[in-house]
Order: C-alpha cells, then sequence, then structure tokens
C-alpha cells in the first residue's frame, strides 16, 4: 500500500492523478491544488462543462471515489507556498512514498524539489512544453541530482518577467495565456509517460535505472527546435558538486539560531 | 514564502548569499562595499559600481522567491534613456532561454554578487554606447 502526494490537478495533473490512482497499490492520495475549474479549461481538462466555478481539488476528490471507493482521498485547497499551510504540506511529505510534481511554474517545482528532499522522497515531474510540441518526464530520488541541477544541466532559467497584470475590463474572466496552449491530445501523451515513470519508481526507488534522468519525448516536428515528431531525448543528469540548491553547507540547526544568526549577519551587512 | 520567512530561504542566505557578499566586501573601499536592508519581504543591497568614467549608485533588490527568480537591479543614479533598460531605470539583464549563459538566471549557479558583476558589465556598456550610440554586446537570443 502506498502513499502519493500530488501537487497540481490542471490539465497535465489530473490525467497523471487519474491514471496512478487506477493502480491498486496506491491507498492514499493527497492532493495540493488552489485553483478553481474554469471555463478555458474545458476544452483539456477531464472535468465536465457542469464543474466550472467548483475548487479542481474537490472535483478531483469526487472523481476519484467515484472510480476507486477504497482510495483514502485528501485534499488541500491551497498554493503549495502558502506559508499557513506548510506544516500541513511537510506532514503529508513525510507520510507519501512518492510524490508527483505537475506544477506549471518555477517557484513550485523548487519549492516541491526542496520538501522532497528535506523528507528523503522520491518524486517525479511532468512538463509539457508551450504547444504541445513535446514534454519532459523528470524523476528524482534522494541523494541524486535535484532539480536545481536538471534545470541548469538543461540549460532552463526562470522567468524574469512579472505576471500579467489583470484585465480590468473583465473582472474574475480567464486571463489570457502567454504561451500557445497544447492540445489535450499533446497533454495526455505527456501525462502517461509521467504516469508510467512515476509507477515504475515507486515500485523500486532504489533501484529504478530507465538509461535516463530526464527524458524528452517530441511529438511534433519543428524546424530548428526538432528534427521529427516521437523521437526520445535522454538525459543522464549527474548531482552537481557546486549546486547551490542541493549541495549541503554548514548553517544553523534551530530555527531560533537560524533567525539569531541571520540577524546578526544582516546587521553587520547593513554597517559595512 | 519566500526568502525571509521560510526556512529554506533563510538557509540560503546564511550559506550561500552573505558569505559571498563577505567575501566581495573583503578589503574593498567601504565607498563600494555592499550594504544590506530588509525591505518587506525582500533582501535590498545598495552599493556603488565604477566601471569606467563614472561612479553609480544601484540597488538590487533579492525578491521573496529568490532565487527562483533573479535579482531585479536598478541604478539610482539617473541614466540617459538606453537600449536595455526598463521602467524606474530597471536593468533588463535576465532572459529566460537565452542561448548566452551569462545572459541566463541559473539559481543553481549564481548568487547575488554575479547580479552585480552583471551590473557592471551592463554600466560598461552604457558608458561605450553613451560616446559610440552602439551598445558594444549583441542581443541575447
Amino acid at each position: 500500500m502506498a502513499q502519493v502526494l500530488q501537487v497540481g490537478a490542471g490539465s497535465g495533473g489530473m490525467p497523471v492523478l487519474d491514471m496512478i490512482c487506477r493502480d491498486p497499490r496506491i491507498s492514499r492520495v493527497t492532493l495540493i491544488e488552489p485553483d478553481v475549474y474554469k471555463p478555458h479549461n474545458v476544452e483539456r481538462h477531464l472535468f465536465p462543462l457542469c464543474a466550472v466555478g467548483e475548487p479542481k481539488a474537490e472535483v478531483a476528490e469526487q472523481w476519484l471515489r467515484e472510480r476507486r471507493p477504497d482510495l483514502d482521498v485528501r485534499v488541500m485547497t491551497c498554493d503549495l507556498l502558502d506559508p499557513g499551510s506548510q506544516d500541513a504540506i511537510a506532514a503529508a511529505a513525510a507520510s507519501a512514498d512518492i510524490g508527483v510534481c505537475a506544477a506549471d511554474n518555477e517557484p513550485a517545482k523548487y519549492h516541491f524539489d526542496a520538501l522532497m528532499r528535506r523528507h528523503s522522497k522520491p518524486w517525479t515531474l511532468g512538463e509539457v512544453l508551450s504547444g504541445g510540441i513535446g514534454g519532459f518526464v523528470h524523476w528524482f530520488v534522494p541523494g541524486g541530482p535535484c532539480y536545481g541541477c536538471v534545470a541548469s544541466h538543461l540549460q532552463r532559467a526562470a522567468p524574469a518577467e512579472k505576471p500579467p497584470a489583470p484585465d480590468y475590463s473583465q473582472p474574475g474572466g480567464a486571463v489570457a495565456e502567454t504561451t500557445v496552449p497544447a492540445s489535450k491530445a499533446a497533454i495526455q501523451a505527456i501525462a502517461s509517460l509521467h504516469a508510467l515513470v512515476t509507477l515504475a519508481l515507486l515500485a523500486d526507488p532504489a533501484g529504478y535505472a530507465p538509461g535516463f534522468t530526464s527524458l524528452l519525448w517530441t511529438l511534433q516536428r519543428v524546424p530548428d527546435v526538432f528534427d521529427e515528431a516521437f523521437r526520445p531525448y535522454r538525459f543522464r543528469v549527474a548531482r552537481s558538486a557546486d549546486c547551490l540548491i542541493c549541495q549541503a553547507r554548514p548553517t544553523p540547526t534551530s530555527s531560533e539560531e537560524l533567525d539569531v544568526a541571520l540577524d546578526q549577519a544582516l546587521a553587520r551587512l547593513g554597517d559595512a | 514564502m519566500g526568502l525571509l520567512d521560510s526556512e529554506a530561504g533563510k538557509r540560503r542566505l546564511l550559506s550561500v548569499e552573505i558569505p559571498v557578499i563577505e567575501r566581495y566586501n573583503e578589503g574593498r573601499d567601504s565607498a563600494y562595499k555592499l550594504r544590506v536592508g530588509r525591505q518587506g519581504t525582500s533582501l535590498v543591497l545598495r552599493y556603488s559600481l565604477k566601471p569606467g568614467h563614472n561612479v553609480y549608485q544601484l540597488e538590487t533588490r533579492l525578491v521573496s522567491s529568490y532565487p527562483t527568480v533573479p535579482p531585479e537591479t536598478r541604478v539610482l543614479t539617473p541614466l540617459k534613456h538606453c537600449p536595455h533598460l526598463l521602467e524606474g531605470q530597471t536593468l533588463c539583464m535576465w532572459r529566460q532561454g537565452s542561448t548566452r549563459m551569462t545572459s541566463r538566471w541559473d539559481p543553481a549557479r549564481f548568487t547575488c554578487v554575479f547580479a552585480i558583476q552583471a551590473a557592471w558589465r551592463w554600466l560598461a556598456c552604457y558608458e561605450i554606447w553613451h560616446e559610440t550610440g552602439e551598445w558594444p554586446l549583441p542581443e541575447a537570443k
């Protein structure tokens, strides 16, 4: 019997959650998802049109209960980075056997990575590329490369742009997407790979060796980007000895000592 | 949830950022040392740079989601309107997915001092642009 902690039940996260939870080994799932199901989600989501306006976490819970009545489903309708929810999220991570990240923003991915490393849990991450031209599946185990090592190796960067300003002409309306949306078929293809990697990793976290750390699967031929469709690229990423994200450096152990040390350092540098 | 109010953020500051700031300041003329202060959920570094002819006052802000999100640097000294300068005299220094390594913010490899070195390079380009009308580095792609 295994417990899963998943963040994200959007168009990419929900099919992964659905496929993973069909596996009889899964006995409990905790889902973190803050968003409400919007009309523009319907085109690419598993949920029906009548669920528009409901929190995605609650619709996901209902979806899973209808298919696996024996499954213990727990939902947290909060943001992964919500300061007030960190104790509950840490408790869910501590009791999970595996983590599944289907978040679509870099701060959440780094935060989930730190959470899983802190609790020494394996986890997976799926990413559909803009326009559905392909996607990545990554897997992580304690002691292996962190998300920072992988992202640095794959030469990506955190977005420097600010989030788009709200549309005051249409309060509460759909926010225009700044990337080209992927089709449901493309999302489903990458979600299936993500679910396969997750279930295989769960079966043997210590011995899992698929020959990659990150798998890029192309779905379309795109000039100057991908030479051909349906081609796998396997990236073997080693843990970086000088990664600023995962390399342990000595710091005070208790949070009180940490606060004191930080206050002293900032006072010292304020008077430099 | 971030740099100054999470354990991970505080540990990053104490183990990575503060040591490199102290190393930067070591033996440096006091007028050019980095001074650090809290501002809400951000940490602000104030400092002076002299890339060539002039001395510029700058401010680099480590926002709440730093280091995932790159630091924001702005020049407090008035500048002429020029390329790669954003609103509020904020320097345009990072481009997601850039093919040039130094134009791509990498939280696993860069510290706030890297951002200060990038600001120095930007100001050196500004002084050349001021003289010649040409920005000496190619656009980040």
